[in-house]
């Protein structure tokens, strides 16, 4: 067993930390924000580190990567705040990319992304926050070779960046049911579609998806017809393990940058590190984050194993994750007091990002349900 | 032991609900329970009919204007007020500054300033909190040095609620070095509409502008203006928190966000199903409803030994403790249960036609992480947990 980085993955690291702690900080990001083609450039900048394709397969064009390697590029944007889309694109739009198509076809799709010229976004047709597909209120019809696809869906995370939409149609059955949800590859420019833009509270990108009588070509269907669920469930895994390195990169950074807050604020002549009852507070906070840092890892290193063991164990990181998260991120807000609440300092962005987590990808109740579902005696 | 409210305060209750029927403008309630805010002009109207009501300054006596109201019937109002979606006005200057003038001021003071209150010309800001006075209150460095008939005052000021809005703050400033740090604080009142004083604003989680920070910059105030007596601040202090130790519980705006919790846990989800179908939801609601309940009649019994002639003592620190809590509980499941379009930034949505989420959801993130708040100002969870510890547990 071994929880640390290998040679490369540190490499990794140390790349995407320079690179970031150079290039983005609070500030920065609020540049970025005002500057869609300074976002633009910045995004063309981390492909050309190899980002896009870190932790995909040489065969689809990427750098010999494991789906472990996005915990640790991940971990190092939950870090340093980072808004920009790799989750959407790489992460969770690259794994529908690589298991959906096949030959040339996959390659195609996936050159683009790993270049830093596209992004993806995944519509999944429903108002929660990426939990499933099989609610899906997209609809998509059989037209000659093709498909016309309609439905609005209110919040697609990425949408407003994204180039192509990765769209979860219903192409039979009835809403809830697992069979009859078709995934399909459609060009945000396409004819019939349109976008209205705006933020979500931390900050990412989103918009408003409305597909009218939109075409789309056979060859556009990603995965098997009407077999799309498993498809998006497998993505969202990735995407859970995903934002559970993000959370851990947040909370590693909250913990020390409390202890030195405290350190300095004085009040009652004396730093706040000297009151015990803040001591245990940040102790408790090193805590969650350890088991939570465990799971975290447990869901990067499962992602490619066993299928029932890999829900399992990323449904358990998840809550885990979520748990610490919500806990670390309120008390380091608590422990600045007046500054934690402030949008000058990192602390409370932080805090909301852990929250928002917390709702991506199925929340707790979701996660525990379905571990519950599939628990097994503790194996030794 | 008796759980009966009497028939009067009843009968106030229904008085109030009706005259909210009739008189609260909807929109004015619909924005408020859906978190967003009222503009100043909105709350001068609202203020407007509150007052042909008389009903304008809730905790005033009658010879000033108010309702005369007692403890219960200020608590029912504010029962009610929370629960109607109706606005807290101009609280500042309604519910802390004016019982302190009463209480404090010279007659020259109540005969000018009151009546500003009352007509909603003056906006006033309690400048207590610096840099370095947070909830070590006491070591605050706003200096006031006597020249002649004036003081000249110069310090800064931090975290003060809507400064950008008034037109008046009053504050805690130094008059003395010497002694004990309580003793050398002295009540002032500062006309902000003069040069020397400047507001900068702060922008909180959610993009919330609320707070400022306010510089004063060598301002003359007269002596006049001084509340009490000089370096007698402190216990002025005590009696304005304590004008508002049981609005810490928040009960009516509690019972509000409550209210919306049950309605949205009984509708049917996006997967089609009504949310009350998820047990683990279903058990959260049911556990933060039977905490409301539980401060709901702590509230109560803090009341009733106040009506039975006892003064209230530290165990308000429990009211503020939980009010806050519960309430961050409560806005933590509205926001969960909006699911994504509970997650947008509000202040980034187009409106180029029809809305993309539901009004009642757009604020529902923002105004979650604007409550983090709670636990934090007016004596934070830690201090109040000091003073339990110190005062009532004499340890
Ligand atoms: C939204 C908002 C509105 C506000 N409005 C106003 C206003 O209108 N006017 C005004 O004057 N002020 C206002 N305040 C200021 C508020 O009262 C202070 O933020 C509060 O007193 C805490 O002070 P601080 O922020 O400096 O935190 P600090 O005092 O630095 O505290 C930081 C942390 O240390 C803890 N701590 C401090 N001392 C102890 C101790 N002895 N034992 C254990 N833990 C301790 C605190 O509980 C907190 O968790 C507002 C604040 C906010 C956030």
């Amino acid at each position: 067993m071994d929880f640390n980085y290998d040679d490369n993955q540190r490499m990794l690291f140390d790349m995407v930390d320079r690179f970031l702690t150079d290039k983005h900080d609070l500030v920065k990001r609020e540049a970025l924000l005002k500057d869609p083609a300074a976002e633009a450039a910045l995004w063309r900048e981390m492909a050309e580190l190899g980002l896009m394709g870190a932790a995909f397969p040489e065969e689809v064009g990427g750098f010999a990567g494991s789906s472990a390697d996005s915990f640790v590029v991940m971990e190092r944007f939950g870090r340093h705040l980072v808004t920009q889309p790799y989750l959407y694109t790489a992460v969770i739009g690259g794994r529908l990319l690589i298991e959906g198509l096949s030959g040339d076809a996959r390659q195609d799709a996936i050159g683009p992304v790993i270049a830093g010229e596209r992004q993806l976004a995944l519509a999944a047709g429903s108002t929660h926050m990426l939990r499933s597909a099989e609610d899906t209120s997209f609809t998509a019809a059989a037209d000659g070779a093709g498909w016309t696809i309609s439905g609005r869906m209110p919040v697609v995370l990425n949408g407003d960046r994204a180039d192509r939409l990765i769209v979860a149609a219903r192409t039979s059955g009835s809403t809830g049911e697992r069979e009859g949800v078709t995934l399909f590859l459609v060009d945000a420019d396409a004819q019939g579609v349109s976008r209205r833009s705006f933020r979500m509270i931390d900050a990412f990108g989103a918009a408003e998806v409305v597909l009218e009588n939109v075409a789309v070509g056979g060859e556009n269907v990603l995965g098997p017809v009407d077999g799309g669920v498993a498809l998006v469930e497998l993505a969202l895994d990735h995407g859970v393990a995903a934002v559970c390195a993000e959370a851990i990169g947040a909370m590693e950074y909250l913990i020390p940058a409390t202890a030195e807050y405290t350190r300095t604020r004085i009040q009652y002549g004396a730093p706040l590190a000297k009151f015990q009852v803040l001591q245990h507070r940040m102790a408790d906070m090193y805590i969650q984050t350890q088991t939570a840092k465990s799971m975290a890892l447990v869901a990067a290193m499962s992602l490619d194993g066993d299928a029932v063991e890999r829900q399992r164990m990323i449904s358990a990181a998840k809550v885990q994750v979520a748990r610490s998260g919500k806990y670390v991120g309120y008390q380091a807000v608590q422990l600045h007091g007046g500054m934690g609440v402030s949008e000058e300092l990192d602390i409370g962005h932080h805090y909301i990002r852990l929250n928002v987590i917390n709702q991506l990808f199925g929340d707790s109740s979701f996660h525990l349900a379905r571990f519950g579902a599939l628990a097994r005696p503790v194996a030794a | 032991m008796d759980l009966s409210i009497d028939d009067k305060v009843q009968a106030l209750r229904q008085e109030i609900r009706a005259f909210f029927a009739k008189n609260l403008p909807p929109e004015f309630a619909r924005k408020t329970l859906a978190g967003d805010k009222l503009t100043k002009e909105e709350h001068k109207q609202w203020h407007a009919l509150l007052r042909e009501k008389g009903w304008h300054v809730p905790l005033w006596p009658k010879e000033h204007g108010g309702p005369g109201w007692g403890p219960m019937e200020r608590f029912i109002w504010e029962e009610e007020s929370g629960m109607a979606g109706a606005p807290r006005l101009n609280h500042v200057s309604q519910d802390l500054l004016g019982p302190v003038l009463i209480e404090f001021g010279t007659p020259e003071q109540k005969a000018e300033l009151l009546p500003r209150i009352l007509s909603s010309e003056d906006w006033w800001c309690q400048g207590f909190s610096e840099p370095q006075a947070g909830s070590d209150l006491a070591n605050l460095q706003m200096r006031a040095v006597r020249d002649g008939d004036d003081y000249i005052v110069t310090g800064t000021k931090l975290w003060t609620s809507y400064a950008h809005v008034a037109n008046k703050i009053f504050c805690l400033v130094r008059t003395s070095t010497d002694g004990p740090k309580q003793a050398g604080i002295s009540f002032l009142l500062i006309d902000m509409e003069q040069p020397g004083v400047t507001v900068s604003p702060i922008y909180t989680l959610g993009g919330m502008l609320s707070v400022n920070e306010v510089q004063i910059d060598e301002v003359r105030v007269p002596v006049t203006n001084l509340v009490g007596r000089e370096g007698g601040a402190w216990d002025i202090t005590k009696f304005l928190l304590g004008n508002e130790r049981l609005m810490g519980a928040w009960i009516g705006v509690n019972m509000a966000f409550a209210r919306q919790v049950r309605e949205r846990l009984e509708q049917v989800g996006p997967d089609g199903r009504k949310r009350s179908e998820n047990a683990v939801l279903a058990q959260r609601v049911a556990e933060v409803e039977t905490d409301l309940v539980a401060l709901r009649y702590t509230t109560y019994r803090v009341l009733a030994d106040e009506l039975s002639g006892k003064a209230p003592g530290p165990e308000v620190s429990v009211i503020k403790v939980r009010g806050g809590e519960i309430m961050q509980n409560l806005t933590e499941l509205l926001m969960e249960m909006a699911e994504a379009e509970g997650m947008v930034h509000p202040l980034t949505m187009p409106h180029d036609g029809l809305p993309v989420v539901p009004f009642e959801l757009e604020h529902m993130a923002q105004q979650f992480f604007d409550k983090r708040k709670l636990t934090i100002y007016g004596g934070s969870s830690e201090i109040q947990r000091n003073i339990i510890a110190r005062r009532l547990l004499n340890v």
